[in-house]
């Protein structure tokens, strides 16, 4: 395609973050009125590609141009200026404001210094029937399905004479039919001559709206092709393939023992049927796509939404944790996807943070904080964790994510729990620190626990797991052996199962 | 970040700092304007316990205020809690010595209650904190205010001995203060309450995973605020040797309580900071007040003087805490 025809051109994209190069030299074109499809795995530099291009963060280095002309956006407004819109997964409209005033906000037409109401309505109205939809101008946006709201966004986006648009995993929280409606608008769109980058890693409906597709892994564009050239199989291996990287440890030792963590027919609002057991000394990998259910299941494990209906077993016991400290107290811990949210204290000492579960469960009289508490011993295990700080009255914002997360774990293993469920354990980890925790694992399971370890980096379920459980809408749709290859896990995370000739339950 | 990176300097005890520096910075304030407008008779005994006197009021309410802010939250209600206290306290002794002890109960009691109150309402009913106890101040000064329109009853002389009586050179209030200080630092330093309440204020949900009760947690805090609220209305009382429905507003106890709190270093966001801080703050605000006196200006740039004081502290204690952040 010579570049005459080309809406958008991003070259040689490069982008570092402290911890990590989040791109890596990466080219990507659109051409006028093309559906572009961007996928890869979780991780794979996706989202700071668009981040990029919608003027968020700012590339290392590289070119974007626009119909041919270099443009540089030093802020998400100049982006949206030049006609770029992004709608995001979680979607932005004001809930308690109006159809009307959503689609046209922070362009809101005026006559005489006052907001033109009328034409507002007039408008939107008109773009939302271009979009084919009957949505009332007039409707308070929170009432809406998310069908609606997401056609309310991109009447938003036209409102901006968006020529390109960025659509993250738009379907994501849709049923069928609604999804399939909302391709149809994709296509309407496209045909009417705006550009579309559709970032989804669901491949039937990649197969069925994309003109070509993109496959980024590892921070590089491996891939760029038409569709017609890309089955689903390619795509897969695109995503997927890469060398196993050899820190991981090796798995366990002896045969698992009696099951640690049992759990029977469980169910709650975002989990459907779930039956799984853990054994001691093993370590059972999940995996999934992006809201398949998995930070729920552990949620639901630790008692923090927990379950609803079926039964939960601890080395035997029957528990039902209706809360994170009757979990704890059952002898499940949990260690959080979001360890700067859910569980450090910045602010305090590492001692502090790593014995924030022994005091939730001290006696209520009595000093805590220091001799009881056992400073040795809460130091001896910060170092067998291999801790990295000047000293352990540092506070906790000055260490680095793998320390950081090595001090939860120290607070997790205080109490030692019979069952550890790792949600995310090594996100923002450096490689080092990694190794490190997948270390700690096997040691700990070693021990005679079990653990559940919740992952979207697939080379990490592949490298660490005993057996990998994958979930897919709420619910396990397949097991696999640890050392499965990637391919067969995604096949079922994303219900291509043939493809793979996977086991099924 | 590099594990390599992670091996920063230990960074010094900052907790110690803010009172320090407040502590060396009004009392050299004090001094100077002491001997610059040359009174060196505010230097002696009297003067320093004059000085120390000023603190009282303030100081009660804002140990408390303490508790509610480290824990995440803060406290709009202690003006008002403060006169119900006072007032409720003379009503009930009448003058009478043998009454003295059901008041004081009943002060702790509603102040408890109060408190109570202010923290379900924060944790189990997850109404913000600025909302619940403004509310709820409101509606204690209104029934208070339906109730009674001026000084109601009066405190026996034995009572008054609060505010005026003396061990040698001490007032009795002083040593109180302090005392009660102790006892803060005590409570946050060395129990398991003290520590989950720094946990809470760092971050609430972090402690609930971690298996804290933190709705206990943050009904402890303002309990504790508010029978900190009640010492000050009984103190008030004994002093005015009677109490009245104005007398908490008048004295603004509940934004300054709040600004020597955070004067004080202590994190407006919870989670950080300690009771020597504040009363330090206190003393800061007492120097300025006796240092007008002595200047002989009004009250009103002593006003602005505060409000720069409040911006100008926490300006600083963002700048260092970002310094700070690896």
């Amino acid at each position: 395609m010579e570049s005459g025809s080309l809406a958008l051109e991003m070259v040689g994209i490069t982008k570092s973050f402290p911890a990590i190069r989040a791109l890596d030299d990466v080219t990507f074109a659109c051409a006028k009125g093309e559906v572009h499809a961007l996928c890869g795995e979780n991780g794979a530099g996706k989202s700071t590609l668009m981040k990029i291009l919608a003027g968020a963060y700012q590339p290392d280095s590289g070119r974007i141009l626009l119909d041919g002309r270099a443009v540089a956006f030093s802020h998400p407004a100049a982006a949206r200026k030049a006609g770029i819109s992004v709608i995001h997964q979680e979607l932005s409209l004001l809930p308690h404001r109006s159809v009307a005033e959503n689609v046209f906000l922070g362009v809101e037409p005026t006559r005489y210094g006052v907001l033109d109401r009328a034409r507002m309505r007039v408008d939107s109205q008109r773009l939302l029937r271009r979009l084919g939809s009957s949505i009332s101008p007039h409707a308070e946006a929170g009432r809406l399905s998310i069908a609606q709201q997401q056609v309310v966004e991109i009447a938003k986006a036209l409102a901006f004479d968006a020529r390109i648009l960025v659509m993250d995993e738009p379907t994501a929280a849709l049923d069928g039919a609604e999804a399939s409606r909302l391709l149809d608008l994709v296509k309407r769109l496209s045909a009417e001559g705006v550009t579309l980058v559709y970032v989804s890693h669901r491949m039937p409906e990649i197969q069925a709206v994309a003109d070509r597709v993109t496959v980024l892994k590892d921070g590089r564009a491996v891939m760029t092709a038409p569709i017609g050239e890309a089955p689903t199989s390619r795509l897969v291996r695109a995503m997927v393939g890469r060398d196993l990287a050899d820190f991981y440890p090796s798995r366990a030792a002896k045969p698992p023992g009696a099951p640690a963590l049992t759990i029977r027919s469980a169910c709650n609002h975002r989990l459907a049927n779930i039956d799984l057991v853990v054994r001691s000394g093993e370590i059972v990998g999940v995996a999934g796509l992006e809201g398949c259910g998995k930070t729920e299941l552990g949620r639901a494990i630790a008692g923090d939404e927990p379950f609803e209906s079926g039964t939960m077993e601890i080395a035997g016991a029957i528990v039902a944790p209706r809360h994170p400290r009757a979990a704890l107290a059952a002898g499940v811990g949990r260690l959080s996807e979001d360890r700067k949210r859910e569980a450090l204290l910045m602010q305090q000492s590492l001692r502090d943070n790593a014995t924030l579960i022994q005091r939730a469960f001290a006696p209520s009289f009595g000093v805590p904080t220091a001799a009881p508490m056992g400073v040795e011993e809460t130091d001896e295990r910060l170092r067998r964790l291999d801790v990295r700080a000047a000293n352990f009255e540092q506070e906790a914002r000055q260490l680095s994510g793998g320390n950081q997360q090595k001090v939860i774990v120290a607070r997790l293993l205080a109490r030692d729990p019979a069952v550890l469920v790792f949600a995310e354990p090594t996100r923002g980890v450096d490689v080092a620190a990694k190794a490190a925790i997948y270390r700690i694992m096997r040691d700990f399971a070693d021990r005679g626990r079990g653990i559940l370890m919740i992952s979207s980096d697939l080379p990490e379920i592949v490298g660490v797991s005993d057996r990998i459980l994958i979930m897919r809408e709420g619910r396990v749709a397949g097991e696999l052996p640890g050392g499965a290859n990637e391919e067969a896990i995604m096949a079922i995370a994303v219900g291509h199962e043939e493809s793979a000739g996977a086991t099924l339950q | 970040m590099s594990s390599a990176e992670a091996v920063a300097p230990a960074p010094r005890r900052r907790g110690v700092n803010p009172p320090v520096i407040l502590l060396v910075g009004s009392v050299a304030l004090y001094v100077s304007v002491a001997l610059a407008t040359g009174q060196p008779m505010m230097l002696h005994l009297d003067g320093i316990v004059g000085l120390l006197q000023r603190m009282v009021g303030l100081g009660l309410v804002a140990i408390g205020q303490t508790f509610a802010i480290l824990v995440g939250s803060i406290d709009l209600s202690v003006a008002n809690l403060i006169s119900v206290a006072a007032v409720l306290a003379s009503y009930i002794m009448q003058g009478r010595p043998d009454m003295m002890a059901p008041a004081v109960a009943a002060v702790l009691a509603i102040s408890a209650i109060v408190g109570a109150i202010n923290g379900a309402l924060i944790s189990r009913l997850e109404v913000n904190p600025l909302i619940a106890t403004l509310g709820v101040g409101l509606f204690l000064q209104g029934i208070l205010s339906a109730s009674f329109t001026n000084f109601a009853g009066s405190v026996p002389k034995e009572f008054q001995a609060v505010a005026y009586g003396t061990f040698g050179a001490a007032p009795y209030s002083v040593i109180g203060l302090f005392v009660l200080a102790f006892l803060a630092w005590l409570l946050l330093r060395a129990t398991k309450f003290g520590a989950h309440l720094y946990a809470v204020g760092g971050n609430s949900e972090g402690a609930r995973l971690a298996g804290i009760r933190t709705d206990r947690v943050m009904i402890g805090a303002h309990t504790l605020c508010s029978l900190c609220a009640g010492l000050t209305g009984l103190y008030l009382a004994s002093r005015l040797r009677s109490g009245a429905p104005w007398v908490g507003r008048d004295g603004v106890y509940d934004l300054e309580s709040i600004a020597v709190v955070v004067i004080g270093g202590t994190l407006l966001a919870g989670g950080r900071g300690g009771v020597w801080g504040t009363l330090a703050g206190v003393l800061l605000f007492a120097v300025l007040d006796a240092s007008f006196n002595m200047l002989g200006v009004s009250a009103y740039p002593k006003l602005v003087l505060r409000g720069l004081i409040v911006i100008a502290a926490v300006a600083v204690y963002t700048v260092r805490s970002k310094e700070l952040t690896a």
